[in-house]
């Protein structure tokens, strides 16, 4: 109970310092006014903008929503260290770990915030373009947030690691190229030999699969069905596993961090 | 009395930006009892906040070792009694003292309402009781001191470790936080702490540690430090001989002669031999010695 | 005084001359305006808000596939691919005109059989746009129409961007689609006005929506004429879309019976197409199938 009071109030505090920073309400606002802007279109004469005002929100959704869980994650711990908060905050007696965990949920938390702030606004677009609501939507939105949760936990990770402008730099590459990376590799696994695709297998496990989280095209498209439960419940359990392994990571080099 | 504070041989040593190592604190040992008032000086650079965070877990010594109330350093054990106050600390900018102090109490172990009275009564306590909802962005350098002060204070620690405690208050805030450190001093808290002001480390400490490149100099108390550094200016007239009781011995008049002592005793004994010559006291004070003479001279004899 | 008269003659003379330069210039020495994608590679060399308006357009130009496959990405095959026989997910045959050339695609997140991955495949292939596209059908190209005016707004110098949007406009195949697209495709002109494509993409919606011929042979002239004029700095896209221009005038000369210039067109156009069959056709028919009349 200790422990869970301690995370709620770290995590309470990255949060309020989101929320003040005015860093989430600029990106919304800024999302919200490309989704408008673009989706007047309509006024234009062109019809039929259904898949297109759909398409668009999953992409501005899922740019600005990894944009917000980036910049907000990277900045944890070097700021904390940087700015000497971090020493009040040990000096408490609380271990590093739920330190990290509780600012890993802090940045989670914002960046759901961020994104659910943006999917509001979101769907008052689409129902201006009279867009009809499909339950694959809201997958989309749950299977994004799983997928925001493992974007925290990396770039926090690479943020313990590297400086932050390097450690967000990985991480967006991660983010929008991992997906091409993954495409590579099954590219070339079909001409590879049996050793060769097993290191791929072993690079695949490596990479974080942020693919798996998208279900933007079958969210903006025609008559995709929703997603089975297993699938949501394997994309929670990847969450879980490879959240935790990031977190084990930045702990790892955490611990012994002199600071 | 049990030791609040146990160091034994403790070697710190951190990476310097070029690669090389830099021993912060060569084998330096100290305690420190409960309910002691100890002053912890040392020239820039010395090895003093290394020394505190190694007490607070912050750094790991490379050798030696560290207890706070018989835990090791850095423990959850340990911290859970303690109260630090980072030198130079910022606090997040988007809070207020008030959200400060409540995420500091929560981590503590306080919550609900008896957190909220304890945060409010520390901030009035440290003058911010008008400042408690202002963001800590728009406070001033001593504010943001006193926020610190107050966050240290929280949930009563038996032990406070203050690094420069008083960076950036002014001359009444400093008074003000003689007063709480005297009142947390009369409750039984044992303070350990490091400052530049020597006059108030002389106010406040039963003892002083000094060191210098990471090595321990010397300790001493500070009643027996002040009585050594205290002496007697004697003016007078006459012929009493008092060369054997001082070197210190000046004419700065035709008949008329200045005489210092460093004891009372050798004083009383010339103003007896005054007397007895029928010579006249003209004047007679007592100077209270400067600590910083002495800091400079002690340091300097250890470099 | 003989010496002024030789001097004012010889700076008469070489006004004249410069004069008549002049003229000359624009045939001798056109000025260069890049058609196709070379626009966007002369603007994006020019500076870093032309590299944004080529990238935004070709994104978008891919992106239309998108929703043509109806979010399904696809992508050609390797060659490693082709050799060991890979089936190719290419569309059904459905009796309307091929969109696009889609004979060695295949999807981009494979079929099971193909994916090293285990459950990350299974669980990709369940949470995106996946399905078999073997005989895949597309979706109303219409769907595209957004991509397709934004793409022309950021990079008015996209030409495939007018021509294929306004392409998809006049699908309907009515005659307020038809106006539609002429509209937009006036856009086009006004924005790159020496563009072949744009030009003949008008004169060919006069023939196949309002069979409005006359009106269709003075656009496709115009066409030929900036062909001519614009002969060795044209595009593949701009060279293609130039013969088909010469077809469609010749054909609209022959329905129009003016002979004269059925034969003046085909002629100029088999010069530079040498051996082009439709030309050919045209310009020396032979018994045999048919090119259709293009009136009704």
């Amino acid at each position: 109970m200790r422990k869970i009071r301690c995370w709620n109030a770290i995590a309470r505090a990255v949060l309020l310092e989101a929320l003040r920073r005015k860093d989430l309400w600029v990106i919304a606002i800024l999302g919200f006014i490309m989704i408008l802007g673009a989706s007047a279109l309509g006024f234009f004469g062109v019809a039929g903008l259904e898949v297109f005002v759909k398409d668009l929100s999953v992409t501005v959704l899922g740019l600005f929503s990894t944009i917000v869980a980036v910049l907000t994650s990277v900045r944890l711990l070097p700021d904390e260290i940087r700015n000497r908060t971090l020493y009040p905050l040990l000096a408490r007696p609380i271990s590093r770990f739920d330190l990290l965990f509780g600012k890993f949920l802090g940045a989670v938390f914002a960046s759901w915030i961020g994104f659910l702030s943006l999917s509001f606004l979101t769907a008052i677009a689409l129902l201006i373009f009279h867009v009809q609501f499909e339950w694959v939507m809201v997958q989309y939105l749950v299977a994004k947030m799983m997928g925001l949760v493992v974007i925290c936990a990396v770039t926090l990770a690479l943020s313990t690691f590297m400086t932050p402008q390097a450690g967000a730099t990985m991480s967006f590459v991660l983010a929008f190229g991992s997906s091409m990376m993954i495409r590579g590799l099954v590219m070339a696994s079909d001409s590879a030999s049996a050793p060769m695709k097993g290191m791929f297998q072993v690079v695949n496990a490596m990479l974080p699969q942020y693919s798996i989280f998208d279900m933007g095209s079958r969210a903006a498209n025609i008559g995709w069905s929703a997603a089975p439960l297993w699938v949501m419940g394997a994309l929670l359990g990847y969450m879980v596993v490879y959240s935790g392994a990031m977190l084990v990571l930045s702990w790892s080099k955490f611990r012994k961090q002199a600071i | 009395m049990s030791n609040a504070i146990w160091a034994e041989d403790l070697h710190v040593r951190y990476r310097a930006k070029n690669g090389k190592w830099i021993e912060a604190v060569q084998g330096l040992s100290f305690q420190v009892q409960a309910g002691e008032v100890v002053g912890f000086l040392g020239p820039n650079g010395a090895g003093k906040s290394t020394t505190l965070k190694a007490l607070m877990g912050f750094i790991e010594p490379c050798a030696g070792y560290c207890e706070i109330f018989g835990e090791p350093a850095g423990t959850l054990e340990s911290r859970t009694r303690v109260g630090y106050l980072p030198e130079v600390a910022l606090y997040y900018p988007f809070l207020s003292p008030l959200e400060t102090l409540t995420l500091y109490g929560e981590l503590q172990g306080l919550h609900g309402r008896q957190l909220r009275t304890e945060a409010l009564h520390l901030l009035e306590v440290v003058g911010l009781a008008d400042a408690a909802t202002k963001r800590n962005k728009t406070l001033s350098k001593g504010m943001l001191q006193r926020v610190g002060i107050a966050q240290a204070l929280l949930g009563e620690p038996e032990l406070l470790i203050l690094d420069e405690v008083t960076s950036g208050l002014d001359p009444v805030g400093r008074k003000e936080l003689r007063h709480i450190l005297h009142a947390r001093r009369d409750a039984g808290c044992t303070l350990f702490f490091s400052s530049h002001e020597l006059s108030e480390v002389e106010m406040l400490c039963d003892r002083i540690l000094l060191i210098h490149n990471g090595k321990f100099v010397e300790e001493r108390q500070i009643p027996e430090l002040k009585a050594e550094l205290r002496n007697y200016e004697l003016t007078y007239d006459g012929q009493a001989s008092l060369l054997d009781l001082t070197e210190d011995w000046s004419e700065p008049k035709p008949g008329e002669y200045v005489a210092r002592f460093h004891s009372k005793e050798a004083l009383i004994e010339a103003v007896d031999r005054i007397h007895q010559s029928k010579g006249k006291i003209i004047d007679v004070v007592a100077q209270e010695g400067s600590l910083e003479d002495y800091f400079v001279e002690t340091i300097g004899r250890a470099a | 005084m003989m010496r002024k008269i030789m001097v004012a003659t010889i700076l008469l003379a070489a006004i004249s001359v410069g004069y008549a330069v002049r003229n000359l210039g624009e045939v001798v020495n056109p000025p260069y305006v890049p058609a196709g994608l070379d626009a966007q590679e002369t603007y994006a060399s020019m500076s870093l808000l032309g590299q944004f308006k080529t990238s935004a357009s070709a994104w978008l130009w891919l992106h239309a596939d998108l929703y043509l496959h109806n979010g399904v990405e696809m992508r050609e095959m390797t060659d490693a691919e082709k050799r060991s026989g890979v089936s190719t997910e290419d569309a059904a045959d459905d009796g309307k005109a091929k969109l696009m050339d889609e004979e060695t695609v295949l999807t981009t997140v494979p079929s099971k059989d193909r994916d090293f991955r285990g459950i990350f495949g299974d669980i990709e292939r369940e949470t995106s746009a996946y399905k078999d596209m073997h005989h895949h059908h597309h979706n109303d190209p219409k769907l595209a129409l957004p991509l397709f005016r934004l793409m022309t707004w950021i990079d008015p110098d996209f030409v495939p961007g007018w021509v294929q949007g306004a392409a998809i406009i006049a699908r309907d195949r009515t005659n307020e689609a038809a106006y539609k697209a002429l509209e937009y495709l006036k856009d086009g002109r006004h924005q790159d006005p020496f563009s072949v494509s744009i030009v003949n993409e008008v004169g060919q919606l006069y023939i196949t929506r309002l069979h409005n011929l006359p009106k269709a042979a003075e656009y496709l002239e115009q066409a030929r004429i900036m062909g001519r004029h614009r002969d060795w700095v044209l595009d593949d896209t701009e060279n293609n879309a130039l013969l088909q221009c010469y077809r469609w005038l010749t054909l609209c000369y022959r329905d129009m019976n003016e002979p004269a210039k059925l034969r003046e067109v085909a002629t100029e156009g088999l010069h530079r197409y040498h051996g082009d069959p439709v030309l050919t056709h045209l310009l020396f028919p032979r018994p045999g199938p048919v090119v259709e009349r293009l009136s009704h």
